[in-house]
């Protein structure tokens, strides 16, 4: 039942949570000298972004990270592994580290030549264990007050129709 | 679906689903046309030689800021040739809703049939029920001479009862609409339902809009809307007016609400237990309720008059016998040695009458010692009761809007 319950839990994510994790990722980009770090969630939505990562595409970015992360994972199965949590893709200048937060979310991390892998898999190391205890708290707190107004869905589908009446 | 109050945003997302060729992609393709330039992203395709789905295709959609809330739409299409079985589920993680683009060529209807029973295992992996899920079935492919009549495919794919659309999704036809009455689903459950409201998914033909509703309080997926609670007010005030003056429930005060909505709270909290646990009252086990209630009415009134006196329908006294019903049956299962803990000592007996002589009038303690006893039973049951909530209460998302009341 209560794992039921969790796969359908809405991810919801609170400013006082977000800014202690903004807080992290900018310590984190400062001691590795990555570019710009994402974090996503696993179904593919971007939590937030920090650094100079601003020309990429946030949301393709991230269904493609969830997306490749999912896939490996199927692949780390047929190793016989429960999943591989980290994931290094080299390019010519830019490189991407990929790297697994518990079970809800994944980091990406952009960084050049002033860094290496080595230091970039050092500092997320840290950094996951930070945010996980920062995840598992947030899931633990219960939701009191209204956040959202009452007519927001109706809204959405309004502004739905005219979208596409244009 | 993410919930982002910190950026202010709220990201859906919405999986097309069903078997090769069915037009998956190209349903993306004339979104990705039609929708204007500052509304969405590139569309990103990982597609094989040709034009056959080998991961997925991507379109974000952008709707803007609406009531403070900048809202996207994530579009993912799956591969839907069989030997993609993998990659098919894991781009169906976290679906908001599915839109399931069936073929409607004849020699088509056992892909469907096929790539429909993939879906519903594929989501129950990820524990969603496929009657659950915001589901649209789009009948694609209208234009060819082999198409089957829409009732024919109605009665061996749609055997969920979804709501569905017609389309031809290579000339644009239908496209839009499939993806409004998708998303309209989808934004209909996070307005959460009232429970018991009937949840029957509209039809593409009938696009009655229902007026928004205000809720007081929301309980996982389910809503408590304002007009039921009044509702629920109501018929409390009514059930418990010892006189059979029947004032207005308006009478209650904040805090009496307050306490109703907790209670009702716990009610709705209970039936979704009882629902998990598959527990039911059953008609005759309501029957017998109502009859024992009638039996107890003060000096053979009938029913029909007591609760015509309080403004009450038959339903509403089977609602409450049913919520009696399965409140004991639950507490029964939830509560170890539940009849060793409401033992009641002679002292305890004796303490309780000696506290609350005043309202027993001039019985002695052997005449009040029936009512004595089912008092305090009823206080611990409550008590036993209230551990039992608050432990529901803990395993799941309440919220509570009190300006609402
Ligand atoms: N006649 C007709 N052809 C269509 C229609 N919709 C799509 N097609 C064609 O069907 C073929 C397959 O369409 P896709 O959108 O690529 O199919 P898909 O569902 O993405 O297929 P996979 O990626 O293999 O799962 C294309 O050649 C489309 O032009 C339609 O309504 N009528
Ligand atoms: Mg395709």
């Amino acid at each position: 039942m209560k794992d039921d319950h969790l796969r359908q839990r809405r991810l919801v994510y609170y400013k006082e949570d977000l800014d202690q994790i903004e807080k992290l990722l900018d310590e984190f980009l400062k001691l590795s000298n990555a570019k710009g770090s994402f974090l996503i969630d696993k179904e593919g939505h971007l939590v937030t972004q920090r650094g100079a990562v601003q020309q990429i595409n946030p949301e393709t970015l991230s269904a493609l990270v969830a997306g490749a992360f999912a896939a490996t994972k199927e692949l780390a199965k047929l190793l016989g592994e429960t999943e591989f949590s980290v994931m290094f893709h080299q390019g010519t200048t830019d490189h991407i580290h990929i790297s697994i937060v518990g079970n809800r979310a994944i980091t990406a991390t952009i960084f050049d030549e002033k860094t290496t892998v080595g230091m970039v898999n050092l500092y997320s190391k840290e950094l996951n264990t930070k945010l996980e205890k920062i995840f598992d708290i947030a899931a633990r707190r219960v939701v009191k007050e209204q956040q959202m107004e009452p007519d927001y869905s109706e809204s959405v589908k309004d502004k739905l129709d005219n979208m596409f009446e244009d | 679906m993410q919930i982002n109050y910190a950026k202010k945003e709220v990201s859906c997302k919405l999986v097309y689903y069903g078997p090769g060729m069915s037009g998956k992609t190209t349903n993306l393709e004339i979104i990705h046309e039609k929708v204007p330039d500052q509304n969405k992203g590139e569309m990103t395709s990982i597609a094989t030689e040709g034009d056959r789905t080998l991961f997925f295709d991507f379109l974000p959609l952008d709707l803007g800021r609406v009531r403070g809330m900048t809202t996207k739409f994530q579009l993912y299409t799956v591969p839907g040739q069989i030997y993609y079985a993998s990659t098919r589920k894991l781009v169906l993680q976290g679906a908001d809703g599915v839109i399931f683009v069936a073929d409607s060529q004849e020699e088509k209807l056992a892909e469907n049939i096929e790539s429909f029973k993939d879906l519903e295992d594929n989501l129950a992996e990820y524990g969603v029920k496929i009657d659950e899920v915001p589901l649209v079935i789009q009948w694609n492919k209208r234009d060819l001479p082999t198409a089957m009549d829409v009732e024919e495919l109605e009665a061996k794919v749609n055997t969920v009862n979804a709501a569905t659309t017609t389309a031809i999704a290579a000339t644009g036809e239908g496209v839009l609409n499939t993806l409004k009455l998708a998303a309209s689903l989808v934004l209909d459950r996070l307005n959460a339902k009232t429970p018991g409201a009937d949840m029957a998914a509209p039809k593409a033909e009938d696009k009655k809009e229902p007026k928004p509703e205000v809720y007081v309080a929301k309980v996982n997926k389910d809503g408590i809307s304002r007009s039921y609670f009044n509702q629920y007010c109501q018929v409390q005030y009514r059930l418990s007016s010892k006189t059979d003056s029947v004032d207005d429930f308006k009478k209650f005060t904040l805090d009496e609400k307050k306490k109703l909505l907790e209670s009702l709270i716990n009610y709705v909290l209970l039936l979704q237990d009882a629902k998990k646990r598959n527990i039911q009252a059953s008609k005759a086990e309501i029957d017998t309720q109502i009859n024992t209630f009638t039996k107890k009415l003060s000096s053979g009134k009938s029913l029909e008059q007591y609760l015509k006196d309080r403004k009450l329908s038959l339903d509403n006294l089977r609602n409450e016998a049913t919520k009696n019903i399965i409140i004991g049956k639950i507490i029964k299962e939830v509560i170890p040695n539940l009849n060793a803990r409401l033992k009641i000592k002679e002292s305890e007996v004796q303490n309780f009458y000696s506290t609350n002589q005043d309202k027993f009038g001039d019985k002695d303690i052997d005449a009040a010692k029936p009512a004595v006893l089912a008092a305090i039973k009823n206080a611990r049951k409550r008590e036993l009761l209230s551990e039992f909530y608050n432990k529901l209460g803990r395993e799941t998302n309440i919220q509570i809007f009190h300006e609402k009341l």
